[in-house]
């Protein structure tokens, strides 16, 4: 076994909390899951893994884009550059959504988990139609989506981030480029199936007393996965210096 | 596969194991062969061996999609798509990770990345059992095998590309280019599809397995593609072997589709069911 | 590729235009083979005893799907590159090998779902799998050849560390996860109970009774995807070209810089305050359900 080295190690935990971010995202992002795709059901309407990974891979894009072409990019901006692609995507599908709950399907946004929205202070109880758990995207919603988006984002840019710098010695750019992404996609997909089988599905976003109760133990999950997704990473890099 | 009675766990996991890393291992071997015997026969030996890494991973995509089909019968709660997901994203990390670290042990590379996947699918699908609380009986075993069919099937489509699993040489052949996403993708694909597919009260494992071989037959296909950007004639042997497994597959599972379904008619009125 | 900033522009504005057509097309393509959230109604229908002629679509979820197609579509489009094909006829013929391969997958699905009915004694329409696969597969033509055209602006022109297939994926990834959650909206909450008073939410009671007797003669899914592409279709194609539109316009114009990232993020925070203006809108427009006034929901 290599001598520990304190970089390795930092790259380690930071492997480690990018997927803790990515996890955290999912508890954010407000999914409904097939209720809320028929109004049923406050939230967006499709799952959380694939809304939390795609706008984490959106996030990934243009984070990659800003480390090739700014070299003096360091690890805040990367993150802050794929906080931003996410927060981009999001905002755009649940904006759009909106505009269908509101003038397709012609139902008044309601949360069935708050009485009054946080933000705004709306009364939603009234305005939830009969036989369903809510519908639309209040705005407690929609702001608790577009921070979970930020918070994959900037997951997934640590982790390209950390890769990068760990593979860069070793291979040519371009393939640098395409093993750190293909890590990264593992990451995330593994870190956004992890809190979703921990939230069952569905959830509204902050205000969802949900959140309170199963957010610690995914997190926990997360962070102890990412941290091994780390070690064979960092392992990955000492296999290929040989 | 005549008989009426399910294959069980076991049988389909020895075919997926064995299959897989038959194949996986010919690519490396049987161009060995043809070093040893060398002149004509030593080209066609180099010719057919990466379609040998492609038929493994269908053997894998089978195994996959039935243990696809023990865990999700109990009903998930996020959908089927989401354990194949994290079972090609731990397969992903954990070929990358057996295939780089052996370094100059070529050989035990596909067997470090089986055992990796096994045991990082064990962890994730202990926490989900025991952390997060899912309460599926099979959860361990399936996610568990889930990852390591994962596993085997990119490292085996991979294998078809680039020639052999040596890691310098899929990094060159397979990531440079890009084609690994498609063999991430479309290998998960392949897995998941037959039980999503296949979804009822009357789901049969034989239609099921049928379609698995016919999804694995499309991969091997669009993996004959690329190859032919990599290898040249090795891809087109695999390209023309894949379709015509697909279509082998294809008609099997028609045949009890038309067996299984109520009825199947050209067209028609609804018929008068309604209570 | 160094560009100057109106060349720049101009490509951003044909990725924008190609995104909007690629969402667009996605939904319909779910919408015409009834495809995820919705889908769960169709095939509810015949266990409560509402047989139908609607086509059964399940391929694991519209992001994974439509990032197989995308995907395919990319790798072919790549091979094709590599042995000089002009770029034009490389992108038709990937996204043509793509759609074939969908097609395929969509056909297995119905069948085998419906072959997975038979106790609810719902028939397997062959006419129905044969009219409406050609129009899957020509709306997925159509969508991967806008995603690939834009996973190779992206590489070969803009110059993006990563490959055309891993571009293609990552776009089909987001343009499923958003027709997802905005097209389907349009179909599950509206067309596919269209016979329900208009202006409320999917009452529980009324899962699987989806409607199955068209304006004459029975309803298929070519009905349902007319009907979507008025709105539904349109929303789906806005999401997405903004989408791509926006996270890459701040640092075209600003540069790779901490102010390109603030842009983005008041283009974020206008998206919310209009969100904010529509919830208002309709809160007024359409006011409370009376009859809830003195009691609430109970929830999860």
């Amino acid at each position: 076994m290599v001598a520990i080295d304190p970089a390795l190690l930092t790259n380690i935990l930071l492997i480690g909390l990018s997927g803790t971010l990515i996890c955290l995202a999912v508890h954010f992002i407000p999914v409904g899951g097939a209720p809320a795709a028929m109004a049923q059901a406050t939230g967006i309407g499709t799952g959380t893994v694939e809304l939390a990974a795609g706008s984490g891979l959106v996030g990934l894009i243009t984070a990659s884009y800003m480390y090739a072409y700014e070299p003096l990019a360091d690890i805040p901006l990367v993150m802050a550059a794929g906080a931003m692609g996410s927060m981009v995507m999001l905002a755009s599908t649940m904006f759009a959504g909106s505009l269908i709950y509101a003038y397709g399907v012609a139902v008044p946004f309601a949360s069935a988990q708050v009485k009054k929205d946080p933000i705004t202070g709306d009364r939603q109880d009234t305005y939830i139609s009969k036989g369903t758990q809510g519908q639309g995207l209040p705005t407690i919603c929609y702001v608790s989506g577009v921070v979970g988006a930020a918070l994959g984002g900037a997951g997934g840019g640590l982790i390209y981030f950390v890769l990068m710098d760990l593979y860069k010695p070793y291979l040519a750019l371009t393939s640098a480029f395409a093993v750190a992404g293909v890590f990264t996609m593992g990451v995330m997909y593994v870190n956004s199936v992890i809190p979703s089988y921990g939230v069952g599905g569905t959830i509204e976003g902050i205000h969802d007393p949900k959140f309170r109760r199963v957010v610690g133990k995914d997190v926990i999950t997360s962070f102890f996965v990412s941290i091994l997704c780390g070690l064979l990473a960092v392992l990955i890099a000492g296999g290929m210096s040989v | 596969m005549s008989d009426i009675k399910e294959r069980s766990p076991n049988q389909l996991m020895l075919f997926g194991i064995i299959g897989g890393l038959l194949g996986i291992y010919l690519t490396y071997l049987l161009p060995l062969a043809g070093e040893i015997t060398g002149g004509k026969i030593e080209e066609v030996l180099n010719t057919i061996a990466p379609v040998a890494g492609a038929l493994g991973a269908i053997c894998a995509v089978m195994w996959g999609a039935d243990a696809v089909r023990r865990v999700a019968k109990y009903g998930l709660g996020t959908g089927v798509p989401s354990i194949g997901q994290i079972a090609m994203g731990m397969g992903i990390i954990a070929a990358m990770f057996g295939l780089a670290i052996v370094q100059t042990n070529i050989l035990a590379g596909p067997i470090v990345a089986l055992v990796t996947a096994s045991i990082i699918g064990f962890i994730i699908g202990w926490f989900a059992q025991n952390v997060i609380k899912m309460k599926i009986p099979v959860m361990i075993r399936c996610m568990t095998e889930i990852a390591a069919s994962g596993t085997l099937i990119i490292i085996g489509f991979s294998a078809a590309v680039a020639g052999n699993f040596e890691f310098a040489n899929i990094v060159e052949l397979v990531f440079d280019n890009g084609v690994m996403l498609a063999v991430f993708w479309v290998g998960a694909v392949a897995m998941l599809h037959p039980f999503n597919a296949c979804l009822g009260p009357d789901e049969k494992q034989k239609r099921l397995l049928y379609l698995a071989g016919s999804t694995g037959a499309i991969t091997m296909a669009v993996i004959g593609i690329a190859a032919i950007m990599t290898l040249g004639a090795s891809g087109v042997l695999t390209l023309v072997l894949g379709i015509v497994l697909w279509v082998i597959f294809y008609k099997k599972f028609w045949d009890e589709v038309y067996n299984d379904a109520s009825c199947v008619v050209g067209t028609g009125l609804i018929p008068k069911m309604e209570a | 590729m160094v560009l100057d900033l109106t060349m720049s522009m101009a490509i951003l504005a044909l990725m924008g235009a190609l995104a909007t057509i690629a969402g667009c097309l996605e939904d319909l393509e779910s919408d015409v083979g009834s495809q995820s959230n919705p889908n769960s109604q169709v095939q509810l229908a015949p266990q409560m005893g509402f047989l139908h002629r609607i086509y059964n679509k399940a391929i694991s979820g519209e992001p994974i799907s439509n990032g197989m197609s995308a995907v395919i579509g990319g790798t072919v489009t790549t091979v094709l590159l590599s042995q000089k094909f002009y770029p034009l006829t490389a992108i038709v013929i990937g996204a043509f090998i793509a759609a074939i391969i969908l097609g395929i997958f969509a056909t297995t699905s119905f069948a085998g779902r419906v072959a997975s009915q038979t106790r609810f004694k719902q028939p397997l329409y062959m006419d129905i799998m044969r009219y409406t696969t050609p129009s899957i597969i020509a709306h997925n033509f159509i969508m991967n050849f806008c995603l690939v055209a834009i996973a190779y602006i992206q590489f070969e022109i803009l110059g993006y560390p990563f490959t055309i297939p891993f571009l293609a994926l990552i776009w089909g990834i987001s343009v499923g996860a958003i027709g997802s959650s905005v097209g389907d909206v349009h179909y599950g909450g509206e067309r596919e109970f269209q016979n329900r008073e208009f202006g409320c939410g999917l009452n529980t009671a009324l899962s699987g009774r989806i409607v199955r007797k068209a304006e004459s003669g029975l309803r298929n899914s070519i009905d349902n995807v007319w009907f979507c592409a008025k709105y539904g279709g349109p929303a789906t194609g806005i999401a997405l070209g903004l989408t791509v539109f926006f996270s890459s316009w701040p640092t075209t114009i600003f540069g790779y810089t901490w102010k390109a990232i603030g842009v983005g993020v008041l283009i974020v925070a206008v998206l919310t305050i209009m969100n904010r203006l529509v919830e208002l809108n309709v809160r007024h427009a359409y006011g409370p359900y009376k009859e809830e006034k003195n009691e609430t929901e109970a929830k999860a």
